[in-house]
């Protein structure tokens, strides 16, 4: 069974493949049907993700209880040996370093860099390709309608279905050089999507834009990566064995991630931390940067619901994600990412409230949504992930749907997005309206939609670290916990909960014992270890913070999306002249998706949160297997009084829109007049542009020209120089080439004369 | 004479007339005199190969001298074909005529040192007649007015 599983899991990145390499091919031949192999692909790939969702859930188990922790489940297939080169390492890594942990069994020196082409199957892979091909192919039914009269209908599919697999691939990878591989593979293809109307100069630019802020995460990624191997000897995740019989623990294997010891806290580790930080900051648009996204909504509106809503901007969540015992043991690091996750929520939605553009609008809500989702991750605790990915599962629905109902609404109007150039458009488009106000009440928290759940679990992570003796009756005897790095000794107590492995402590986590108390601790939670530099960041008046900024964000969300929903929808009925016959609900190949995801919109959040399948499901995901995540695992409860908050949040965003906005004409006076000159640093997204245009473009810029003219009058100019050295020489020889005969013949005698005389030079006595 | 003499002077004509023949094919340029000159340079080879032979007493020399001469005639008739065709073309026997193969940025090379064309008539002397006057026109002279 797990085999069989194992080997399915090629499947769903494979299907996509071929799909996309059938539609390169055969594109232009097929015409009108060239979506039919990239839908079949994905559609394929759908079905294999369900059944492996299902086989995962099945070996899991249903464990509702967290005193129980739950045996981790994950199954590897190798396909093949990438690369392997022996003798990698020179020479042993400084003993001095303290902590560094040398795989048991590796020869310290000239470890072996072997890269398998292997893919891992966990609940948190199993959820996410679930999400990505589920949306995937409701995108790619969407892209059958909406993209049906564009020249490059055939391109569209291969690009789509090429990204499906490069996701799904990134997901499911269990080596960090492959994910790097399709990180960067991802960022190709939201290039392509981006600028496939290449032609529109806007297009072209964003484009770039967005791979080259990209690029930058990369950057980070790349140099964490290379950290990675410089620190843990290999890039695998799981653990594996050598031609020589010796185990390489993978840097998420089970071994490791059971020892509280097998990670490396200190100024290494924070920095593999905060270089993935950034590049999940490039990938998922976060602070500082997140420029590209807004700029990306110049693509085709399916490929934005796709890739800038649903999948490729959660690539960064997964990465943390995946590298939480990384993460744990740094708490410096996992503050930034909160920090920086709140900080780009709030000021993200400021930006959003004064945008016209209703897929501008979006794009604003998706990074603040990433935002909420790193504020979660940030947290480090079993609640906080769970929460995070909870949120991620929800948003990749009313995300996408709320995207490819503005698709549907701009398919109607003509290509006008312009919200204050329509109105009334419920009466038009009345599936289109629905569903929107769905996926609106979704994003805003609105119980019981999808998105109040998530949103109330986010809030409750961030509460629960923010006031860590308020939500315990049940401080257990910290008897037997561990206090290894990254437990928040004033954090969420353990209730005895035992983790994973018993607290064996070696003689390896004694080099830790710089940070963390290094002893079983048996006092109570007030004998907090002095946190020194970034840990200080890990106060609970900082949680205290980001949780009052999250509940700002959380009113403000509900503000522009209504404020949205209230101006295209409500009001007098207004049509652009553009739309010309076109102003009519959408073909079912567009309202059919819509509906599929607004009943999941409306209905997920209900299911996986009484249900709890989803937490449950996820807790066996060996990445949060971690002793000090483990630790931080709650009952899962409803909490009333966050979601009161939540909720009313929520409820003063929609009522202060609807007195701006509900039915009235879109383009009457906007409320920001009200805000003065805060109105115009929202409205120039807080001059982050112009900031990176003097600071890095223009220098850039002004390097480009003069590297240009270096090129062209230097070094053009000598290669034409040497150019014209023969022309020069032919020119005096050609000279000799008169015509005359006898001049000829004159040549041809004085050459016999220098004969001669040579001959007779060598032949003198 | 004993032979290293007879030996050193007769190479010393054949080399004169070679070198006469050589000097005539690049210096003239009428090319009938060319031709002359080609013909010289061969019959200069054909004494130098001769007296070798007289020297070394081996007919050899002597035989390749008369394939020489054999060879030297039928190459005449070839040449003076080539002759005449330029001349048809051209209507002239000047070597410079043909410059067309030159580069195609190079000027036609014109000597200038040449002596004007001025074809001077000569007045004949003009005797009183004797006898009967021939049959015919007294202007249409047989003889041509120049060479």
């Amino acid at each position: 069974m797990q085999s069989s599983a194992a080997n399915l899991l090629v499947l769903v990145p494979l299907l996509p493949l071929l799909g996309a390499v059938c539609t390169v091919l055969l594109g232009r031949r097929l015409g009108p049907r060239a979506h039919v192999p990239a839908v079949a692909g994905i559609g394929a790939a759908a079905v294999v993700a369900l059944l492996l969702l299902l086989g995962t859930a099945n070996q899991v188990g249903r464990h509702t209880d967290p005193k129980h922790p739950v045996e981790p489940v994950e199954m590897i297939s190798t396909l093949w040996q990438w690369a392997t080169v022996g003798d990698a390492r020179s020479g042993d890594l400084p003993a001095a370093e303290a902590g560094v942990p040398i795989a048991p069994g590796t020869a310290v020196s000239g470890g072996t860099f072997s890269i398998p082409v292997a893919l891992r199957l966990d609940p948190l892979t199993a959820t996410l390709l679930m999400v990505i091909t589920g949306v995937g192919l409701l995108v790619a039914i969407y892209s059958i309608g909406y993209m049906h009269d564009d020249p490059g209908y055939p391109r569209f599919f291969a690009l789509v279905a090429m990204f499906v697999f490069s996701m799904s691939m990134l997901v499911a990878a269990s080596n960090f050089l492959l994910v790097y591989v399709f990180w960067e593979a991802v960022g190709a293809c939201s290039y392509l999507l981006i600028g496939f109307w290449y032609t529109k100069p806007e297009a072209a630019r964003a484009a770039k834009k967005a791979f080259l802020v990209n690029r930058v995460g990369d950057f980070g990624l790349a140099i964490a990566v290379f950290l990675l191997w410089m620190t843990y000897g290999t890039l695998n995740f799981h653990d594996t064995r050598l031609a020589d019989g010796t185990i390489v623990e993978g840097i998420l294997g089970q071994t490791r991630i059971a020892d509280e010891a097998g990670y490396v806290a200190g100024a290494v580790g924070t920095a593999i931390c905060l270089l993935m930080l950034l590049a999940a900051c490039g990938k998922s648009a976060q602070m500082p940067l997140h420029v590209w996204l807004p700029d990306a909504m110049e693509g085709p509106t399916p490929a934005s619901a796709l890739i800038h809503a649903a999948t490729m901007v959660t690539a960064g969540i997964y990465l943390i994600t995946r590298s939480a015992p990384l993460f744990m043991g740094c708490p410096g690091a996992l503050t930034m990412v909160s920090i920086v996750g709140a900080t780009t929520a709030l000021v993200a939605a400021l930006i959003a409230t004064v945008q016209n553009d209703l897929k501008r609008v979006l794009a604003y809500s998706t990074i603040s949504q990433l935002g909420y989702m790193f504020v979660a991750l940030g947290t480090g605790t079993m609640l906080g992930f769970t929460a995070a990915i909870f949120h991620l599962v929800t948003h990749a629905f009313f995300k996408a749907l709320l995207f490819l109902g503005a698709g549907s609404v701009m398919h109607a109007m003509g290509g006008v997005i312009d919200m204050r150039r329509f109105g009334g458009l419920r009466h038009v488009m009345p599936i289109t309206a629905t569903t929107f106000l769905i996926g609106a009440c979704a994003l805003a928290g609105v119980p019981p939609f999808a998105g109040f759940f998530s949103k109330d679990e986010v809030l409750a992570s961030l509460h629960a670290k923010a006031h860590p003796d308020a939500h315990g009756s049940d401080h257990g005897e910290a008897g037997g916990r561990p206090s290894g790095p990254g437990i928040d000794a004033g954090g969420v107590a353990d209730r005895g909960v035992r983790p994973f492995r018993p607290a064996s402590m070696t003689s390896r986590s004694t080099a830790l014992a710089a940070r963390a108390t290094g002893t079983l601790s048996t006092t109570d939670h007030a004998s907090t270890p002095e946190k020194v530099g970034l840990d200080a960041l890990d106060h609970p008046s900082t949680w205290r913070l980001l949780f009052w900024m999250s509940l700002l964000t959380a009113g403000l969300t509900a503000f522009y999306t209504f404020r949205a929903v209230f101006m295209t929808f409500t009001g007098p009925v207004r049509i652009p002249k553009e739309a010309g016959h076109h102003a009519h609900e959408s073909p079912p190949a567009m309202t059919n998706p819509l509906l599929v995801l607004a009943a999941f919109s409306a209905l997920s959040g209900i299911v996986l949160f009484f249900t709890n399948a989803l937490s449950s499901f996820l807790a066996a995901t060996p990445s949060l297997n971690a002793p000090a995540v483990l630790a931080t695992a709650v009952t899962h409860a409803f909490h009333p009084d966050i979601a009161i908050q939540g909720t009313l949040a929520a409820a003063i965003g929609i009522a202060v829109a609807a007195i701006g906005h509900l039915g009235r004409r879109s383009d009457s006076p906007q409320m920001e007049r009200y805000l003065g000159p805060l109105g115009a640093l929202f409205a120039n997204k807080f001059y982050f542009d112009q900031i990176y245009a003097a600071l890095i473009v223009k220098p850039l810029e002004a390097l480009a020209m003069v590297t240009a003219f270096f090129d062209r009058a230097i070094v053009d100019g000598t290669v034409d120089a040497i150019g014209q050295v023969p022309l020069a020489w032919g020119s005096a020889i050609r000279r000799m080439q008169s015509g005359l005969v006898q001049r000829y013949a004159l040549a041809g005698v004085v050459g016999v004369l220098a004969i001669v005389l040579a001959l007779a030079w060598q032949l003198r006595p | 004479m004993i032979p290293a003499t007879l030996l050193t002077n007769a190479l010393l004509v054949g080399a004169v007339l070679f070198c006469l023949g050589l000097v005539g094919i690049l210096t003239r340029r009428n090319l009938i005199v060319m031709f002359l000159s080609a013909e010289l340079m061969l019959q200069g080879v054909s004494v130098t190969l001769v007296a070798w032979s007289r020297y070394h007493g081996d007919w050899g020399g002597q035989v390749l001298v008369v394939f020489v001469l054999t060879v030297a005639a039928c190459e005449a008739a070839v040449a003076l074909v080539f002759v005449l065709q330029a001349f048809a073309r051209t209507g002239r026997l000047d070597a410079s005529a043909w410059q067309a193969l030159r580069e195609e940025n190079l000027p036609r090379v014109i000597d200038h040192g040449l002596p004007a064309d001025d074809r001077v008539v000569p007045t004949w002397p003009h005797l009183s007649p004797a006898g009967v006057l021939p049959e015919g026109d007294d202007s249409r002279s047989l003889e041509r007015d120049h060479v």
